[in-house]
């Protein structure tokens, strides 16, 4: 009886204080500031747009393109296959599921990489892992994937491959038909099937 | 921080390790406690002899305290920790068969294997009837599929269908486990054993 009220004497305060303590800070685990700014220097969210075109070529499953604009925005224009969740939206509960899982790879875009990297942050802060930043945004997209400019005679060999694989990428994603996407006018349909690009990365999927 | 071999801190091989060093510790502890000989666990269906149910029970209330307090302190991520998942109907099922095993043999799975360890041959007796049942179960399987698999809850908690916090529940738990304690050694008072 003695060895009872010793344990007892030991376990009932213990099992007080887990009881007063609010429960998520026993659930979440998260990131430290240092340990978030370390990642965040290291820029290790961001996924260049070549990756993501070839992606979206490859028809990758497991890539979730995810448009933090507003809905306006977003019925404007957004990349294929892409969902809208607005960043004043983001901790919703409808897409808790959508943003922390580990099977599918999430890229967030906005027009530039601000909005995009601040959705970054704060799901990492949530300790969610697999999601991503779509490096320079839609600007980047537009200017150097969809109008993807001739690089000059001397450049390197690697230049023009790459020129070739955003071209193509460019007329299988769709490429001049953006710029009427305003509402009305009916999509340009691609000039050229996909053909093989010739620099072909190998898709990051999943990471 | 941890747990540490989903983290990748300690190696798949390395955590075998730890549990091989663990398991002898536990199988130590097992013996040096008195558990292998088969009254003991036999006492706590008879309400003689119940160390059994409180050395588990002050284990497991230890280990879950243990947890939560590494978790609160951000050593331990517990939604990366494995939980079994629940199928009702086995678990009833075999919950039952189990502790009608226990009381006729005396022996849990762990206890038995310490008894063996010291040449106790009713230990022996009792791993040769679970190795029966194992291979009995392997090559039925068929049979049994659709039961094992059937009334499947994913991976509950009790907290969290009771929709209180992990901690307020661990706290209950406590108090449950103390009120067990107070009820069992009532019971060995009540039902002594002289021969033994």
């Amino acid at each position: 009886m003695k060895s009872l009220k010793l344990l007892a004497l030991i376990i009932i305060p213990l099992g007080i204080i887990m009881a007063a303590v609010p429960a998520d800070r026993v659930k979440h685990f998260q990131l430290t500031a240092d340990e978030l700014l370390q990642e965040a220097g290291a820029g290790v969210q961001f996924v260049s747009p070549d990756v993501v075109a070839d992606m979206l070529v490859q028809k990758d499953p497991s890539l979730q393109l995810i448009d933090v604009r507003t809905p306006e925005e977003y019925d404007a224009f957004s990349l294929p296959g892409a969902i809208n969740v607005p960043l004043s939206n983001l901790l919703a509960d409808e897409y808790t599921d959508l943003l922390n899982q580990d099977a599918r790879m999430n890229v967030f875009y906005s027009n530039g990489s601000v909005y995009a990297n601040q959705a970054w942050m704060i799901t990492r802060q949530l300790g969610y892992g697999n999601n991503f930043v779509l490096e320079g945004g839609l600007n980047y997209w537009f200017g150097n994937i969809l109008a993807a400019t001739q690089p000059a005679q001397t450049s390197p060999n690697e230049e023009f491959a790459k020129y070739d694989f955003r071209k193509s990428a460019a007329a299988a994603l769709g490429g001049g038909g953006v710029v009427s996407a305003a509402g009305d006018a009916t999509p340009v349909k691609a000039v050229k099937p996909p053909v093989t690009a010739k620099a072909k990365k190998k898709p990051a999927g999943g990471c | 921080m941890g747990p540490l071999a989903p983290y990748e801190i300690i190696s798949e091989n390395t955590n075998f390790l730890l549990a091989f060093f663990i398991g002898i510790a536990f199988g130590w502890v097992l013996e040096s406690s008195g558990f292998s000989s088969s009254r003991k666990l036999a006492g706590v269906f008879y309400g003689y002899d119940t160390v059994v149910l409180k050395v588990f029970f002050t284990a497991a209330i230890t280990a879950m305290l243990g947890l939560l307090f590494m978790s609160l302190f951000g050593w331990v991520d517990l939604d990366l920790v494995y939980v079994n998942p629940t199928y009702l109907t086995s678990a009833i099922v075999g919950g039952v068969i189990m502790g009608a095993g226990f009381i006729m043999g005396g022996f849990c799975p762990g206890t038995s294997f310490c008894g063996a360890a010291i040449g106790k041959i009713d230990a022996m007796v009792f791993i040769g009837g679970l190795f029966i049942g194992v291979y009995g179960f392997a090559f039925t399987y068929g049979w049994w599929e659709k039961m094992y698999f059937a009334k499947y809850l994913g991976e509950p908690k009790v907290s969290e269908k009771l929709g209180m916090s992990d901690g307020l529940f661990g706290f209950f738990l406590i108090l449950i486990a103390l009120g067990m304690f107070v009820v069992a050694e009532w019971a060995e008072k009540k039902f002594p054993r002289e021969e033994y």
